[in-house]
């Protein structure tokens, strides 16, 4: 406890140096804090992005082969597959939807775009489509009369002959709600094939994903590629628990081979790598199931949160060595400066290894102390922002942010792993200051005050 | 009972003229209906026309426009072998495109991109090297084989008489267009006009066929007939067009093993 009140005394004789000690992991902790609030707004920005336009949590996917080279994504015997699902993860599986997958132009009068066209029910997926917005006429629109008006309603997707866009092919497209577009894609057997659409809503941008990924009723699918009944493009799981998908889809896996479905070895990438690449260089021909996790369709997505987390430790590393060369620096100056006092402390009786321990109690105490505030100030400001729904401009910002808007989600661990860390530095580049502090006799201290 | 006078007669016929100028123009086929047989013959004799019983080599100039891009242009030599039902299409300008090709062996069109150095299967609907062109464009005619053929009506494209076919892909046939029309001229016996159509029924491209070229044939002992020029129209992405000019055309036999995939590899090391 005297160790602990010397030390605090000590901050408070050298104010200067502690002030100035303190901004420096302030504000180091601040950014770790920031960048770990960006990371996990990304991430959430990905499962939210993933798990509403290419996925469920689980899925259970579908290839169809005529021939060897060929490759549809086709599932068959939908509605006994879906009751069947629900056998093997019983009340784990809150929700299972199926939506067809189709790929094909979006035609208007002033531009082409290449889609993912979505096959849904609008009635079994309305929960769904309450996590996407609404974009404002600014999103899409040259120059709108009213920037901000939201027109048009996802409800409107139950009616025959309607589309969903998202704002940046609303843009390219240069179409505006209530505008006539023309789908265009071949058949299963390679003949080109048309349908009209009317465009009912246009929703927000979530980044890459929804860059390539529209939504047209079920219908639409079947007429476009003359599907038969009871097939679709892959059968969506959603669990009562996200963070159960793998346990989900190994148990999925296991329950579908016992009733005798041949099935794809598990690879994690998504359904359209395996589409193009993978299933056509397979030598057999027929039907397979691919069951999947959200994070397998989303996969070649994870690598920008991997490079977020890179670029986050890079820069939270550089700053943590320009701490520890300042920190060393600073309390070797405060050792010469002090060795009179740590003389007389040890002359007194005062073993070294409290003065070791005395040292390294005003760095840790600094550490908490400055990176406390910092990691709370970080989490702060990151709420702020986050509530201030901040436009991206940037089409490669939105793209690598995969949102809208500037998403930060400061977690409570983050802000504990960030005070932890920068505390750790601050001791570790105390130590070899104290040790040397621990180190000095009596008589060199008393020869250094003659 | 006297005459009407002349001046109403005049207005009578006027009338009657006026009323049934419209059921002439909506089926002028009732002027000079084709048979069933009349026009199955039409199209397979449109079809021989264009085979030759050896093989077949020539250079096309390719030129593509569409809406919010640059122009492009290619050259593109392609070969066929009718008897075999062979056909290879390589891309020799510009450098950036040379190396690349397409290959149709039984039915199935590949496609080689040497700068990956893979071969991929690609459908009928392929847009040869981007353009508004498929491989129908380059091929043999093979209307009979793949389609029925109706006649609809005999009428004016410009000033040249032609017969207006329609004509439905037949069962388990792989084309990229389920329903055509064709409009052929009645004194050459050429296609100068066609619109292929999806599966919905809505109009996707427009071709024009503005010259017609022959060459005596050794093999055939006969011409073969083949365009010289071919005009592209998208009909739903408006403003996009293609351009095909097709010169230097050579019936003379080929190399054996030219339609295989190492030929075409080949081309690029």
């Amino acid at each position: 406890m005297l160790t602990l009140r010397i030390a605090f005394n000590n901050l408070l004789a050298s104010r200067r140096r502690t002030l100035f000690l303190g901004i420096a992991l302030f504000v180091v902790t601040f950014l770790f804090v920031v960048l770990l609030a960006l990371t996990a707004g990304v991430t959430d920005n990905l499962v939210k992005a993933a798990t509403n336009i290419s996925s469920g949590h689980v899925n259970i996917g579908g290839y169809y082969k005529s021939s060897p080279t060929d490759s549809q994504t086709i599932v068959l015997n939908v509605s006994k597959l879906k009751v069947e699902a629900k056998e093997i993860l019983g009340d784990e599986a809150v929700r299972i939807i199926d939506r067809f997958r189709g790929w094909g132009k979006v035609i208007s009068d002033n531009g082409t775009v290449q889609v993912g066209l979505n096959g849904v029910d609008y009635a079994e997926e309305a929960d769904l489509f309450s996590l996407l917005t609404l974009a404002p006429a600014k999103d899409y629109m040259e120059n709108p009369a009213d920037p901000d008006a939201v027109k048009g309603s996802f409800a409107e997707l139950g009616q025959p002959g309607t589309l969903v866009l998202f704002a940046s092919q609303a843009k390219r497209l240069k179409v505006d709600v209530g505008d006539e577009i023309v789908l265009r894609t071949e058949t299963l057997k390679g003949a080109s094939n048309t349908a009209q659409a009317r465009v009912v809503a246009v929703a927000r941008d979530l980044g890459l994903l929804s860059s390539f990924a529209s939504f047209v009723p079920k219908q639409t699918i079947v007429d476009l590629y003359q599907f038969k009944p009871d097939v679709s493009g892959v059968i969506q799981i959603y669990l009562r628990d996200i963070e159960g998908s793998t346990a989900a889809m190994n148990k999925l896996r296991a329950g579908l081979d016992e009733r005798g479905y041949a099935q794809l070895e598990h690879d994690g990438q998504p359904f359209f790598i395996k589409l193009l690449q993978t299933v056509p260089q397979e030598d057999w021909t027929g039907a397979k199931l691919d069951v999947t996790t959200w994070e397998d369709e989303a996969s070649f997505l994870t690598q920008i949160i991997v490079a977020l987390r890179a670029v986050s430790f890079a820069l939270i590393l550089v700053l943590a060595v320009v701490i520890i060369v300042g920190i060393t620096n600073t309390m070797t100056i405060a050792v010469r400066e002090r060795t009179k006092e740590i003389g007389t402390l040890r002359a007194i009786g005062m073993r070294r290894g409290r003065v070791l321990s005395l040292f390294l109690i005003e760095a840790v105490i600094l550490g908490v102390l400055a990176s406390g505030i910092g990691g709370l100030g970080g989490a702060a400001v990151a709420m702020l922002v986050d509530a201030a729904q901040i436009r991206i401009d940037v089409d490669a910002m939105r793209v690598v942010l995969l949102s809208d808007t500037l998403h930060l989600v400061p977690r409570v661990i983050d802000v504990v792993v960030a005070i932890v860390t920068l505390t750790v530095v601050c001791a570790f580049a105390a130590f070899f200051p104290s040790l040397r502090a621990a180190r000095i006799t009596p008589v060199t201290a008393m020869q250094s005050a003659e | 009972m006297t005459s009407p006078p002349r001046s109403l007669r005049f207005a009578a016929l006027s009338i009657t003229a006026t009323m049934l100028a419209p059921l002439a123009i909506a089926f002028p086929a009732l002027a000079a209906p084709l048979s069933k047989d009349e026009v199955t013959k039409m199209v397979a004799t449109i079809d021989d026309r264009q085979q030759n019983a050896g093989d077949y080599r020539s250079i096309a100039y390719l030129e593509q426009k569409e809406r919010g891009k640059a122009d492009t242009a290619f050259e593109v030599a392609f070969y066929r072998r009718d008897s075999d039902d062979k056909l290879m299409i390589l891309f020799t300008k510009p450098k950036t495109e040379a190396g690349k090709g397409y290959l149709r062996l039984d039915k199935n069109l590949f496609f080689y991109d040497p700068t990956v150095g893979k071969w991929e299967r690609r459908t009928e609907r392929e847009r040869i090297g981007g353009t508004s062109s498929n491989r129908q464009d380059f091929d043999e005619s093979r209307l009979s084989e793949e389609y029925d053929a109706t006649w609809v009506a005999e009428e004016k494209l410009g000033k040249v008489a032609v017969h207006h076919l329609a004509l439905t892909a037949k069962d388990g046939v792989d084309v990229a267009y389920p329903t055509v029309d064709v409009y052929v001229d009645m004194a050459s016996g050429n296609i100068l006009k066609r619109q292929d159509k999806a599966l919905s029924g809505k109009l996707l491209r427009t071709t024009y066929y503005p010259k017609w070229s022959k060459l005596y044939s050794e093999s055939k002992k006969s011409d073969v007939y083949f365009p010289a020029e071919i005009r592209i129209y998208d009909e739903v992405e408006k403003g996009n067009s293609s351009l095909i000019v097709i010169r230097e055309t050579d019936l003379r036999p080929l190399d054996a093993n030219l339609f295989t995939k190492a030929w075409l590899e080949s081309k690029s090391r």
